[in-house]
Order: structure tokens, then C-alpha cells, then sequence
């Protein structure tokens, strides 16, 4: 029996391979996301791990650091001996542009008890010359190999915009393989050297502590300078990692789609096996096959399909994954924090997954049809019409029970907070319309009986007909292509609102005509400050500082501005009276927050925000939420007046510089150079070219979902394609005879196309309500809960059209194969092969 | 002194490898591939020293400016020993030496207080001789701006971190106050010198070997009254007794076969302090540049010349590492003072094991002079016995 079973599906290589092929594909989608998922998250580790050490606590200070002085008096005053200094910042190789390093600043005699990794720093030559001289750095021994250099050799590295020729003072290997893994694409220098050459003077970033018990804790705590905050190190990291949680799931939720379409294509290949053979079954059950051995026999079936396709997928899916690692860790960096993730962790977690996703979803698929088989009474033939007969009945049934669910996780959706519900709530509303569609298109098609007769005469009401009789298998696959499609439309639907919100953002905010700041954010020089405001064509300017400070145990983003009246349009207000916020952002102690931080701290106009201050816990009113695409993270933002009065920080690390209209943009910028050229290397953009530059890595960061759309169309269209082919095929007998009655070859391929058409065609449409409600979820719901975000919903008439287009074309090219068969078959062969 | 510069010598580049030594890495500790080529490198090359200013002969002192730091020579140190003692008689010994030294001579100048070419390294060292315990910590930390360790005059300061020996202003820095305090290790005392200051060798110019160059100035407190506190293995004590304190700076190295020393800084009953060293040859020879300074009861010194004295070994002791087979009594004979002094190390195990391994520890001694009995008690220092890197 079983044979019967695997010779039927060998005797169908193209279904069985399409069907193996979907499978493979939503396995591989799967697999290949979470692969790239957790060898960042593993990455992560690793690099926190080696870098952490056996560091426990950590000392931040306000925004601009930790003073040394602080870090001194720790050790000479209190005798705390398991403390160091560190420096953070970035360093980019010039030949190698693109490629980041890390540059981290330490003192090695501190080091000793925290990082294993960086022994090597004191032997006697490093630690002379490392802590000397500022031209002196320690790498990976690995990254230098690949770099092509030895200890002694040079190696140019840009650091805060200044190019540097550096010398490789010894090359770390560290006796763990963790720390070797950990401590890839990082810069080991002196603290002082880091301090140089990041414009860091008199400064730390932090003070890594190992603190034994409590009562040390709070000793530490005792002394903490009034900005400053001690935090657990596991804490921050855990926090840290925390914010990359909404951006994975959201890629974990795409891929679980690519599954979904696949489940579809199991569930029309194994219906159709189940309808093709209803003669085989039921002279299987007249011989006394019971009806539990038929069940198991097509579950069977399913499950060697859903193992070959699933392992076929994994392997794909490792495969997808290399490419997918590259975009996640770049969409990583340009959006939370630097992150070398230079190999994929084959996790056999994520590879188990997989294989449960996939043989799971291929049994829940086979359920149906396998009792469907079951249902086949012990007769040698039940007519194909009287299957459709109970296709026809289920179809309402299944619509009620899809409309119901879809109700079910709309509710979902809308009701209950959180990003799993709704992303739960929405899976419910795919599958509810994916049921309806049979219905949906019953109806489409019988009301396009006419129409179509008028236009196509007999072929056209015989093409609306024929889908419609075969609705056992077109509804399934119509619905396969409607989930795909809407997929496409939503996540395009998405990303297009999403850019339109950010460009019309950048639009309002980038008013100045010139941005000046130093590359790798350090401060500019206050000579150079002096020097740029006073170029002539520069009528008044803005200037920003960006840092970090504590609130309670977090840290947060703060941004300070000084702004001129009239750049105050800059900011368009989500909450909050402009004008008397205006007046209160100067001269009271408020603060401004964008939306993200807004909706992750739920904070809203009036609240108080305590902010850790050098004149100890101020608490800050609320009197304006903004807008703003910058960061999902959020910031808090404060007039440099209300700054300056409790931090004694004049730093600036970006000026905007508005000139009288008319302007020549690039000579002003060439004025401003040649001012300040001398005093500093620092980096000058046109607001037009910082709104480019803007929306470049807004597109690199959606390149992810992009793919990952494609990949999901692809699933479809191979669903589209067996589905269609099969049933094309199935027919042959009924062409054959037609083509005996009299029609003429081409008549016969016009035919199959057209019904090919009629599918493609009603499916795109029924995927366009679908698709539009997802992109509303994913805009209104998933978008914001993940990151906080408003966006104003743009619907683009080209993705639509375009939605609409991919589904009849994936409909009509898989048409083209058994059209071209149908069309060469002479009519007698197809009637004998058929009845065979 | 030859042996403390020869200490100071393997100690320069010892400052680093230590430190890695050091590293807590357990069991996966690497094994120090290279050091023995720097440290032969190092301890008979003439280059390395050619950028260090070199001291070439005798010149005045001026005080307090020589009690504070002399950045730009290789190395330098204050080096307290001393014998203390409980009101019930219970005895300890202590060693604690502030080391600095100068890495990189052609240092640029630098912006952040960080950059310096200054390194300082500190060794802490008490004997419990009732309780047979020896305890011993080493510190390492940057000079220059930055802080975190360093030597100032007025008033006198030297500090690695919260280890702190501190003075008056001016020429006179006495009273000194040593605060030194590291977990269940504790030292707290008021010294106050007997004794004017002594200038060694050649009024402060100490030759080391034949090489012109090698050399240091060199001075010593030989008699400190010492008072105050300590703690050993959490356990407090009230002590007092006497202290001796050396300076030394230069930048010369060993000179070719020059193995080790033996040193010893000895304070008699009689108010007479006796410093003497022996440099040790590979062939098993004393080097003739070997000395020692006899100091009077009235302060007056008189130099001792190597043939002057004559140190037989009478007793060994084994380090547990295994590889080191140190003297710990010894037969000291100077026959021009009258002195025939029989010395034993009050515990045997005084070896310092960290990075950079000597003994260093206190004796006390019995003897005759001009046939009176005489007691009295003191530091010895025993360096390059160790099989290994030496």
C-alpha cells in the first residue's frame, strides 16, 4: 500500500518537486533568520563576554565621562585596587572602507584581574611603547594576519576624522577561543593614546569594577560622582541586547510567513494527491484497507515530503543565512550599537526549530486532506463532481470559520498590548482570509460567467467555469498566491509609508543649510565653534551635544540644542502646545522627548523625568513629545540653557549653520573650510546630502525585509506554479476530450491560460484588502509597539498594480508548461495515459 | 649599589613581564617566551642605556630636589627595611620599596595625562618570626600626570596608589610616615631618623662595574626610630623598633658576568650600622667592585673595601618552587674594625615570589667587637639564585 503511495508521487515529479521545493524554500526562510538571529545575538555574547571579563560592575558618567581625576582618587584615596578605565570609541581603516573596528582604551596595569584576553599587553616592549607614546596599538592576532601585519608594522587607521599611521605594538593571543572570537575588529590602546586621538582628554567612559559583595556596591555607590551611575555589567549588556529584541522579532515574524505560504503548498499538493486518486483509495478501502490505515498512509506521505523538503531547507537555509548575517549585522550597526559578527553560529536549536516547523506544519497541512481521504467510501469511484459537490458545501463553512478568526485576531490585535499578540493576532487574520478566498472567489467567478462569455464567447465562460469547478484545487492555491501577495503588498505597504514618514521628516528637521560635526561624534574644538559661526554668510546657527545620562538605573539618550526661534519649526509636535513649550524648553527645567522614548518609558506632556545631574537628581517636567525617526530608542531632549545650568559641559558636537536665502551652498561650505579647515578635521554636509545620506541607510536597513519579502513571493509563486500545473495536468483527459470535440490546440492553450489568468487575476485582487489591512497592522500596531514610531500611511497605486501584476504573471507562466503540453498531446495518447 | 641596580636592571623590563606573570590566568597561564632573550638582552647590552642620561662621577647632592623623583634616569627607589617589635618582645621584619623607572627615554610629549614613559612598581614584605609567617604584595601602576603614583618634595610624597610614604618640607623631610595597606596586610609608622643621612661610595657616586656610565648616585638613612602599627593576617599589632632607608637612582646595567648579589644592611646595639654586598661573578668569584659603608656611632662613615671583608655561607635553604638554593646564615669578618659577626635569617622563608624572585629579609646577628659581645639586627638581600631567566 505504502508503495502504491510513493510510486503515485514519483509518477508526479514535477508536483512532487514543486511541493519539495515550497517546503524547502519556507523551511530554509525560517531557518536561515533565526540562524542570523542568534549568531548576532551569540556574537553579541561573546564580544560582551571577552570584552566584559570578569569585569561585575560598571561606573558611567554623565554625558561627557567619568573625569579621571574620580578614577584616580579611587584608587589613591579609597585604595579600590579592582578597577580600570576604559576609553570607547570607533576607528575605520581607510584602505578598507566600510569595515569598522572598535577602539577600546585601557590601562594594562589595571587590566590584570578583568580581561583575559588582553595578557599580552604587558610584556615588557608593548607596555612601554603602548603607554609612551599615542601612535601604539595591540590587535587580534588573527585580524592582524588577515590584515597582513605583524608586531612592529603600520597600520593607518581614521579616528575621529583623522587619519593616523599607527604601529602594531603586539599582536593579543588570547588563550581562550572565546576571548579569540570576542575581541575580532577590536583596537587595544593605552587609555591615554585613546584619549588623544578621540578628543577625549581628562575623561573615561567608564570604570569597569569587580565587586565582590554588597557592602562594596555600596561603598562604590558612596562615592559616585552626583551624574554618574554604577550598573550591574550583565545588566547593561542584557539591556543593551535588549534593544535589538523588537527589530529579531520582527524578522522572526517575516520568515514565520515564508512558512505559512509553504504550510499552504503542502496542504494543495497533498488535497490534490488525495482528489487524484480517489479511485486508488477507494478500491483500497473496498479490499478492506481500513480507514485509520488511509489516514496514516497519506499523513505518511506528507511527512516523507516534509522531511525531504524540510532537510533540503535546512541546508538552504544555512546557506540564505551567510547572506542574511551581513544585512542583519549591518542594520545592527547603523541602528543600536558596533557589532562584529564575522561567522555564523550553526546553533542546532535553531536548526531543530526548523525541522519541527517544518514536519509540523506539513502534518497540520496533510490533517485535512488525509481525513478527506478517509471520507472516500469503499467504492471503486467517486466522481470528481461529487467531491467538488463537498468542496462546494465546506466552502461557506470554511469562509464563517475564516471570517470568524480573522474577527478573532483582529481583536488580538487591536485588544491586547505587546508585540507577540499582535503579531499572533495577525497570523489569525492571514489564515481567516486565506479561508474566505474560496468562497470569495466562487462568487467573483460566477458573477464573471457572463461578462467573460461576452467577451471570450464559449472559451471565456468555460475558463470562469472550469476554475470554478475546480475549486478543491484552484481555491487552495488562489488562497497560497492571495497570502503571498498581501505579504508583498503589506511589507511593501510598509516600508513605503515608513520612508515617506522619514522623508518628510528629514524635510522638516534638516533646515540648515550646513551641518558641521567631526567625524565619529567627538566635540568640536571651541576655537573651530568660534571660527564657523563667525564665516561670513552664516545669519544665525544651531548647535547639538550628544550624550548619554542616568535616569534611576538607565541610561538614555540626550540631546542638547541650542536653537535659534527660528529653527524651532523644525520640530513638529506629537504632543504638547508649541508656543508655551517653546518658552518652558528654555527657560524652565523641562525637556522635550521624541515619540520612541515617549511610548518605551510611557512617559507623555506633564510627567516628570528624574535625570541624574553633577548638581545631584534633578526632576525634569515633560513639555513636549516630538517626532522623531532617528532612533527606535528614543532621546531626551534640552534646551542648552536649561543644560548649561546644571552641567558643566560646554561641548558641542554638531553645529547647524542657516544661511540668508539665496546662498551658494558649496561656497559657503568652502568659506567655512578655509576658516576652519586648520583648527580641525571636520566633517561639513548640505542638508540635501544628509537627507541622501539619511535615506541610504534608511534603505540599507530595510534591505533585510526586502529580501525577505522577495523570498516570501518566491514560496508563492512555486505554490501558484504546482498548484496550477497540477490541476492543468489533472484535466488532461477533459482537454483531450475537447481537443476530439472539435477544439483546436490554440483554443485549448487560450483556455488553460485564460483559467490560469482568472486565478492569478482574483487572487491578486482578493490579496489587495488583505494586504492593505496588514499594512495598516504592521504600520499602526507592529511598527510602533516594536519601536515607537507614528507613520502616516502612503499607499502607493504602484505597489498595488504591481501586486496585482506578479500574481497573474506567476498564474499565467504556470499555465505556460501544460499549455505547451496540451497543445502537442494528440488526443488520443492523453485519454489512454489518463486512464491508465 | 651594583645589586640593587642589577635588581633595578631585570626589574625594568621584569616590570612588564611580571605584570603578565601576574595575570590571574590559573592553569592557562602562557609560559614567558622571550623573556630570557630580553633579560640577557638587557642585562649586557650598552644600546638600550644610550638615550638615559648616564652618571659619571661624583657631584654634590642638593636637598629636598634628590629626595624627589628623577624622571628621565632609568630607574630609581626608596627602599625601607626595619625590625619591629611588640612591647612583649614579639618580633617582625618589613621591606617596602617603591620602584620607579623610565621606559622610554625618547618619549614625545603628550597631551593626555596618561602618556608618560613613567612606570613604578611597589613590594611589600613582612616577617612574622614568632608565627614563622612571611607575607609579601606587589603593585604596579603609570607615573606622570595622571597620578596615580609618583615622588614630590615639598612636602616629601612618594605613592604608588594608596600606598603612601610621606614627609616634612624642606631639607629636612623627617618625621616620615609610611601608610601601606592591602588586605589582612597592614603597615602604619612614624619614622623618625637618629641619624643624619650617609652618602655611599664616592660622596653619593656609586661605581657599579668598569664601564664608564655605570653608575648611580646612592644615599641611606641608617637609623630610623620606627613607631606605629601593623597588621599581618588580620591580626593587629602596637610596634616599635629602627628602619633603614635607601635612595638610589641611575641608569646603568650589569656589567658583563656579573650573576647576583648578596647585600646586607645590618644595625648593631652599639648605634654602629654596617651596609656590605658582594657581587657574585658567573665564575663563581666575588667582583672586586664589591662594597660596604661602616657607619659610626657618631654618624662618621668609613668606605669598606671588598678585601676588607670576608662572608662565608654557613647554611642553605631550598625554595619550595625548588629551583633556588639560597644562603640564609652567613660568617661576616672585618678585621680592620674588630668585627667578627655570625648573621641567620629570623625565618628561612623570605623569598619574594612574584614576578620578579629575590629574598629579601631580616637576620639578626651575634658577635664580637674588639672582643666585646654585640648583637643586633638586619636586612639581607639575595638576588640571581634562582636557575631560570637569570
Amino acid at each position: 500500500m505504502y508503495r502504491a503511495g510513493l510510486r503515485y508521487l514519483l509518477r508526479h515529479p514535477w508536483q512532487l518537486a514543486l511541493s519539495l521545493v515550497g517546503v524547502a524554500l519556507g523551511v530554509a526562510v525560517v531557518v536561515a533568520v533565526d540562524l542570523a538571529n542568534q549568531s548576532a545575538g551569540r556574537a553579541f555574547e561573546i564580544s560582551s563576554q571577552s570584552l566584559t571579563g570578569r569585569t561585575t560592575h560598571q561606573v558611567f558618567g554623565g554625558p561627557r565621562g567619568i573625569p579621571e581625576a574620580w578614577y584616580v582618587a579611587l584608587r589613591r584615596e579609597h585604595g579600590v585596587r579592582q578597577a580600570a578605565p576604559v576609553i570607547e570609541g570607533e576607528a575605520e581603516l581607510p584602505d578598507r572602507p566600510g569595515r569598522s573596528l572598535r577602539v577600546l582604551g585601557v590601562d594594562p596595569l589595571a587590566e590584570g584581574a578583568f580581561r583575559q584576553g588582553f595578557g599580552s599587553l604587558a610584556g615588557e616592549q608593548p607596555l612601554s611603547r603602548l603607554m609612551s607614546r599615542n601612535d601604539q596599538l595591540a590587535m587580534l592576532d588573527r585580524d592582524l594576519r588577515e590584515l597582513g601585519l605583524a608586531p612592529g608594522d603600520q597600520l593607518r587607521l581614521r579616528l575621529a576624522g583623522r587619519e593616523y599611521p599607527l604601529t602594531v605594538a603586539a599582536a593579543l593571543r588570547p588563550v581562550r577561543e572565546l576571548d579569540a572570537r570576542g575581541l575580532r575588529d577590536v583596537v587595544v590602546m593605552d587609555v591615554g593614546a585613546a584619549q588623544e586621538l578621540l578628543g577625549r582628554s581628562g575623561w573615561l567612559d567608564r570604570v569597569d569594577l569587580i565587586l565582590e559583595d554588597s557592602a562594596a556596591v555600596e561603598r562604590i555607590r558612596a562615592l559616585l560622582p552626583a551624574d554618574a551611575q554604577l550598573l550591574e555589567a550583565e545588566a547593561r549588556n542584557a539591556a543593551l541586547q535588549q534593544m535589538t529584541e523588537a527589530f529579531q522579532l520582527n524578522l522572526t515574524a517575516f520568515s514565520l510567513l515564508a512558512l505559512m505560504v509553504g504550510a499552504f503548498l503542502i496542504f494543495n499538493t497533498m488535497t490534490f494527491s488525495v482528489v487524484q486518486r480517489r479511485q486508488l483509495l477507494g478500491l483500497l478501502r473496498a479490499v478492506g484497507v481500513t480507514r485509520g490505515q488511509v489516514f496514516r498512509l497519506i499523513l505518511m506521505e506528507a511527512l516523507l515530503i516534509g522531511a525531504v523538503g524540510t532537510l533540503a531547507g535546512l541546508g538552504l537555509g544555512v546557506a540564505i543565512a551567510h547572506v542574511l548575517l551581513d544585512l542583519v549585522g549591518r542594520t545592527i550597526n547603523d541602528l543600536y550599537f558596533m557589532l562584529s559578527i564575522s561567522e555564523l553560529s550553526l546553533s542546532p536549536w535553531s536548526l531543530g526549530k526548523g525541522l519541527v516547523l517544518g514536519l509540523g506544519m506539513t502534518v497540520i497541512a496533510a490533517l485535512r486532506p488525509a481525513a478527506e481521504a478517509t471520507a472516500t467510501p469503499p467504492r471503486a469511484a467517486l466522481s470528481r463532481a461529487v467531491l467538488e459537490q463537498g468542496v462546494g458545501r465546506r466552502v461557506p463553512v470554511a469562509a464563517l470559520a475564516g471570517i470568524l478568526m480573522a474577527c478573532g485576531g483582529g481583536l488580538l490585535v487591536v485588544v491586547l498590548d505587546g508585540l507577540m499578540p499582535a503579531f499572533a493576532g495577525l497570523f489569525l487574520v492571514i489564515l481567516g482570509w486565506a479561508l474566505v478566498v474560496p468562497l470569495a472567489m466562487r462568487w467573483l467567478l460566477r458573477g464573471l460567467v457572463r461578462p467573460l462569455g461576452r467577451l471570450a464567447g464559449l472559451s471565456g465562460r468555460m475558463a470562469a467555469r472550469g476554475v470554478d469547478a475546480g475549486l478543491s484545487r484552484t481555491g487552495v492555491a488562489a488562497a497560497a498566491l492571495t497570502v503571498a501577495v498581501a505579504a508583498v503588498v503589506g511589507v511593501g505597504t510598509m516600508v513605503d509609508s515608513f520612508r515617506h514618514t522619514f522623508a518628510a521628516w528629514l524635510d522638516a528637521t534638516l533646515r540648515a543649510d550646513v551641518y558641521v560635526s567631526v567625524p565619529g561624534n567627538a566635540p568640536l574644538r571651541p576655537e573651530a565653534v568660534d571660527a564657523l559661526i563667525a564665516t561670513e554668510g552664516v545669519a544665525y546657527w544651531s548647535s547639538a551635544r550628544y550624550g548619554r545620562v542616568a535616569s534611576g538605573e538607565q541610561r538614555h539618550r540626550l540631546r542638547v540644542f541650542r536653537l535659534p526661534p527660528e529653527a524651532e519649526t523644525a520640530f513638529r509636535f506629537r504632543a504638547g502646545v508649541p508656543g508655551e513649550a517653546w518658552n518652558a524648553f528654555r527657560e524652565e527645567e523641562v525637556v522635550f522627548l521624541t515619540e520612541p522614548f515617549a511610548y518605551h518609558q510611557a512617559l507623555t506632556v506633564g510627567d516628570a523625568l528624574p535625570l541624574a545631574t553633577p548638581r545631584g537628581e534633578r526632576t525634569f517636567r515633560v513639555a513636549a513629545v516630538v517626532y522623531d525617526y532617528s532612533t527606535s530608542e528614543g532621546a531626551i531632549m534640552m534646551s542648552r540653557e536649561t543644560y548649561d545650568r546644571f552641567w558643566d559641559d560646554p561641548v558641542v558636537n554638531s553645529l547647524g549653520l542657516y544661511a540668508p536665502p539665496g546662498t551658494d551652498g558649496d561656497a559657503l561650505i568652502q568659506r567655512l573650510r578655509s576658516n576652519a579647515g586648520e583648527l580641525q578635521p571636520l566633517r561639513y554636509r548640505s542638508n540635501a546630502e544628509l537627507r541622501r545620506l539619511s535615506l541610504q541607510v534608511f534603505d540599507q536597513t530595510f534591505t533585510i525585509t526586502q529580501v525577505l519579502r522577495l523570498l516570501a513571493m518566491l514560496v508563492a509563486v512555486v505554490g501558484v506554479l504546482s498548484a496550477l500545473m497540477a490541476l492543468a495536468l489533472e484535466r488532461a483527459r477533459e482537454y483531450a476530450m475537447m481537443r476530439a470535440t472539435g477544439f483546436t490546440p490554440g483554443q485549448i492553450q487560450g483556455l488553460i491560460l485564460g483559467q490560469n489568468a482568472l486565478v492569478g487575476g482574483i487572487a491578486g485582487l482578493l490579496a489587495l484588502p488583505l494586504g492593505l489591512v496588514l499594512s495598516a497592522a504592521l504600520i499602526l500596531v507592529i511598527n510602533q509597539r516594536s519601536f515607537g514610531w507614528t507613520m502616516q500611511v502612503q499607499v502607493s497605486g504602484d505597489v498595488l498594480v504591481q501586486a496585482v501584476a506578479l500574481s497573474l504573471m506567476a498564474a499565467v507562466v504556470s499555465g505556460l508548461y501544460p499549455a505547451w503540453r496540451m497543445g502537442r498531446t494528440p488526443p488520443g495518447l492523453a485519454l489512454r495515459e489518463e486512464s491508465a | 649599589m651594583s645589586w640593587r641596580i642589577g635588581s633595578a636592571a631585570a626589574v625594568v623590563l621584569l616590570a612588564g613581564i611580571a605584570v603578565w606573570w601576574f595575570w590571574p590566568s590559573g592553569p592557562e597561564r602562557p609560559t614567558p617566551a622571550g623573556a630570557e632573550q630580553s633579560v640577557t638582552r638587557f642585562l649586557s647590552g650598552e644600546e638600550a642605556a644610550e638615550d638615559y642620561p648616564r652618571i659619571t662621577g661624583p657631584e654634590p647632592l642638593r636637598f629636598p630636589r634628590d629626595h624627589g623623583a628623577h624622571p628621565e634616569y632609568r630607574h630609581e627607589w626608596w627602599y625601607l627595611t626595619g625590625q619591629l617589635e611588640t612591647v612583649q618582645g614579639r618580633h617582625f621584619g618589613y621591606q617596602i620599596t617603591f620602584f620607579r623607572f623610565n621606559l622610554d627615554p625618547r618619549a614625545p610629549e603628550r597631551d593626555s595625562a596618561w602618556g608618560t614613559n613613567q612606570a613604578w612598581m611597589a613590594h611589600l614584605g613582612v616577617t612574622d618570626t614568632e608565627a614563622e609567617r612571611f607575607r609579601h604584595r606587589e603593585r604596579f601602576a603609570r607615573g606622570g600626570a595622571i597620578g596615580l603614583a609618583g615622588a614630590e618634595v615639598d612636602p616629601f610624597r612618594v605613592w604608588l596608589e594608596d600606598w603612601v610614604l610621606e614627609g616634612a618640607s624642606g631639607e629636612d623631610i623627617m618625621p616620615l610616615h609610611l601608610r601601606v595597606e592591602d588586605d589582612e596586610l597592614m603597615l602604619d609608622l612614624r619614622l623618625e631618623a637618629l641619624k643624619p643621612l650617609v652618602l655611599q661610595g664616592d660622596a653619593g657616586y656609586s661605581r657599579k662595574g668598569p664601564e664608564p656610565g655605570n653608575a648611580s648616585r646612592y644615599y641611606s638613612y641608617t637609623r630610623l626610630a620606627t613607631e606605629g602599627e601593623l597588621v599581618i593576617d588580620g591580626q593587629r599589632h602596637a610596634v616599635q623598633g629602627l628602619s633603614w632607608m635607601d635612595r638610589e637612582w641611575g641608569s646603568s646595567v650589569l656589567s658583563e658576568g656579573q650573576v647576583g648579589w648578596d647585600w646586607f644592611s645590618l644595625q648593631l646595639d652599639d648605634q654602629t650600622e654596617i651596609m656590605y654586598y658582594t657581587l657574585r661573578r658567573d665564575d663563581g668569584s666575588v667582583d672586586p667592585r664589591s662594597k660596604g659603608l661602616f657607619v659610626a656611632a657618631d654618624g662618621s662613615t668609613r668606605l669598606l673595601e671588598h678585601e676588607a671583608v670576608e662572608l662565608e655561607a654557613l647554611r642553605h635553604w631550598e625554595s619550595p618552587l625548588g629551583d633556588a638554593r639560597y644562603p640564609v646564615a652567613w660568617r661576616m669578618r672585618i678585621p680592620s674594625l674588630g668585627l667578627e659577626l655570625d648573621m641567620e635569617a629570623v625565618l628561612d622563608d623570605q623569598e619574594l615570589r612574584t614576578g620578579f624572585r629575590y629574598w629579601e629579609g631580616a637576620v639578626t646577628v651575634r658577635g664580637e667587637r674588639e672582643g666585646r659581645g654585640t648583637r643586633g639586627r638586619g636586612y639581607a638581600e639575595l638576588t640571581g639564585y634562582e636557575a631560570g631567566p637569570q
